[in-house]
């Protein structure tokens, strides 16, 4: 684990924008992604869609 | 009265953007309720069982969709809540160009695309988490869970998984790290340095790192575990990885530990392995046994501010302990300000925004006054039989769920706790109003500001009925912060309310005042 220490930080941010944001704005490397519940938010398609996994 | 919704098909925005747009709904002239909201199964109930039904929302709208749903006192007022929401929703584009052209949908095609990702940052809602967050720990990143209302099981299967492949998984409800540097979520602007720090306290890591980039040190790494790490259930597998990845990291050379007494067995496996390393550890169990500590061959610090001292002095090759440690209210100053009240006037209200800040109030609170009631779980301290109605000596977190549930965390939107201000001034026997502000990334952009407004009109409603009240606060950040700790500071002195450096000594003050 002390390896991530080590490296830079290069960050994969799911969720709320804001947090991707303040990090590009202080020259992190950042990806947001721009996430949406899976199967539209449908639990009962959401779980067939786990079991196809 | 009226119901009137607009669908967007084919929107989605983040839900801290969506309760600040809700928000703004509200304020429109003639608006009774508003919710801007994405139409999931979930919030679709939601939306009903709140009277904001239409047949449009039934037959138009999907998860994918955003309902724009007002409740207002006529159709004409409905309609120009609805276009005014619009007008905000195309005026919001100025940081949006911050992340790129390119913005992938999938955490899939995030890694095929962006080289040497190892950390991934997670704050979607809670029962999606362990789907995704198994793919970011089959992908070989660590984790950071900003999220709560991930299930116990899940927790316990990420960190177990992690622990099998040597990552980390911060949380869930992590609000705060520091890693290699770099702030995550809501952490501070704080000088790199010597001093790691592994924490299952949001608030209080902020504290702590703070505090110690204030008295001129620095920060190696931050680490939040998320408050259930400490649990039996879990068995603080993160707080017993990353102290040992600090007591392991080169560029670490004091660490400290700072979390409520976790359960037994967590403590004695966190205990000795912090015993057997060369390296001090500074241990700070919020209201735990210091003795324990001092017998394991740590340093026990009992606040937050003596935490960050002791640190500070071990990295510089002092002793832990100093003449700077002790807490000791001023006074003269206790003097003057108890000559302000009135006979009535007995009472503190302390209305906080930060978690670990409260509850390390109600531990210095604790022997010193009697009859306090809170909405956390402390000790033998009385719960509130109301949370919005306070009692005798009263100390509230007004970031716990009752106050959260569909809004945003006091640290981003005071203004629950603003009115909250005011309302207590118009309580005779409430002598002292405490209040924290957290400054940092994300938290909101003039705290000192906000809470300004309701100061002055909380102090005018006390004159009118011939009672002074005293303002005891705390601000935690530093100069770096964007909102700058020094201009906050100034401007709440400026007004005669007294601030103080640390929450530590906020309390020891206050405890001072209302013991005498």
């Amino acid at each position: 684990m002390e390896t991530l220490f080590d490296q830079e930080l290069v960050v994969i941010n799911m969720g709320l924008e804001d947090f991707a944001k303040t990090l590009k704005e202080r020259g992190t490397r950042v990806m947001h992604v721009r996430w949406q519940p899976p199967a539209q938010g449908d639990a009962d398609l959401l779980s067939l869609l786990d079991k196809l996994k | 009265m009226v119901i009137k919704t607009h669908i967007l098909k084919n929107t989605f925005k983040d839900s801290v953007y969506l309760m600040r747009l809700s928000g703004t709904v509200r304020e429109f002239e003639g608006v009774i309720e508003a919710e801007v909201i994405v139409g999931t199964d979930h919030n679709k109930k939601f939306l009903r069982s709140g009277g904001l039904w239409t047949d449009e929302i039934e037959s138009e709208a999907g998860a994918n969709d955003l309902i724009i749903a007002v409740k207002a006192e006529d159709e004409d007022k409905a309609d120009q809540a609805i276009q005014g929401t619009l007008d905000e929703m195309s005026k919001a584009v100025d940081r949006e160009n911050l992340l790129g052209d390119f913005i992938p949908r999938t955490f899939e095609t995030a890694l095929q695309n962006l080289s040497g990702a190892n950390l991934a940052l997670l704050s979607i809602p809670g029962r999606y988490v362990r789907r995704e967050a198994d793919q970011v720990l089959d992908a070989g990143l660590h984790l950071m869970i900003f999220s709560d209302n991930v299930s116990l099981e899940d927790e316990v299967a990420l960190k177990k998984k992690a622990l099998e492949k040597d990552l980390l998984v911060m949380g869930p409800d992590c609000g705060t790290a520091i890693i290699n540097g770099i702030p995550l979520a809501f952490a501070n602007e704080v000088r790199e340095g010597k001093i790691g720090i592994v924490a299952a306290a949001g608030t209080g890591l902020q504290e702590v790192s703070s505090l110690i980039h204030n008295f001129g040190e620095g920060i190696s790494q931050g680490i939040g575990t998320g408050g259930r790490d400490i649990k039996a259930d879990v068995g603080g597998i993160t707080m017993l990885q990353g102290l040992k990845a600090l007591l392991a990291d080169k560029n670490t050379e004091v660490v400290v530990i700072i979390s409520k007494p976790p359960d037994s067995e967590v403590t004695e496996k966190v205990l000795e392995a912090a015993a057997k390393s060369k390296k001090p550890v500074v241990v700070n169990f919020l209201g735990g046994d210091l003795e324990q500590v001092r017998e394991a061959g740590c340093e026990p610090a009992g606040t937050l501010k003596e935490a960050a001292q002791k640190a500070v002095n071990l990295s510089r090759g002092k002793d832990a302990d100093s003449a700077d440690s002790a807490l000791k209210a001023d006074s003269e100053l206790v003097k003057k300000e108890k000559a302000r009240f009135r006979d009535s006037q007995k009472y503190l209200r302390a209305l906080y925004s930060g978690g670990t800040l409260a509850y390390e109030l109600l531990v210095l609170l604790e022997g010193k006054v009697d009859s306090v009631y809170t909405n956390l779980g402390y000790k033998e301290v009385e719960k509130l039989a109301d949370v919005y109605k306070s009692q005798d000596h009263t100390v509230i977190d007004f970031g716990e769920d009752e106050f959260t549930q569909g809004r945003l965390h006091p640290m981003i939107d005071p203004s629950l706790r603003n009115s909250r201000i005011v309302e207590e001034a118009k309580d005779p026997e409430t002598a002292v109003i405490m209040l924290d502000l957290v400054l940092g990334y994300n938290a909101h952009h003039d705290p000192a500001g906000s809470a300004l407004e309701a100061i002055k009109e909380a102090r005018e409603t006390a004159e009118k009925d011939g009672r002074q009240l005293s303002f005891v606060t705390t601000v935690c950040g530093t100069d770096e912060d964007v909102q700058n700790r020094g201009e906050q500071v100034a401007k709440l002195e400026e007004e005669g309310v007294l601030v103080f450096s640390s929450n530590a000594e906020a309390a020891v003050f206050t405890a001072e005042l209302l013991s005498q």
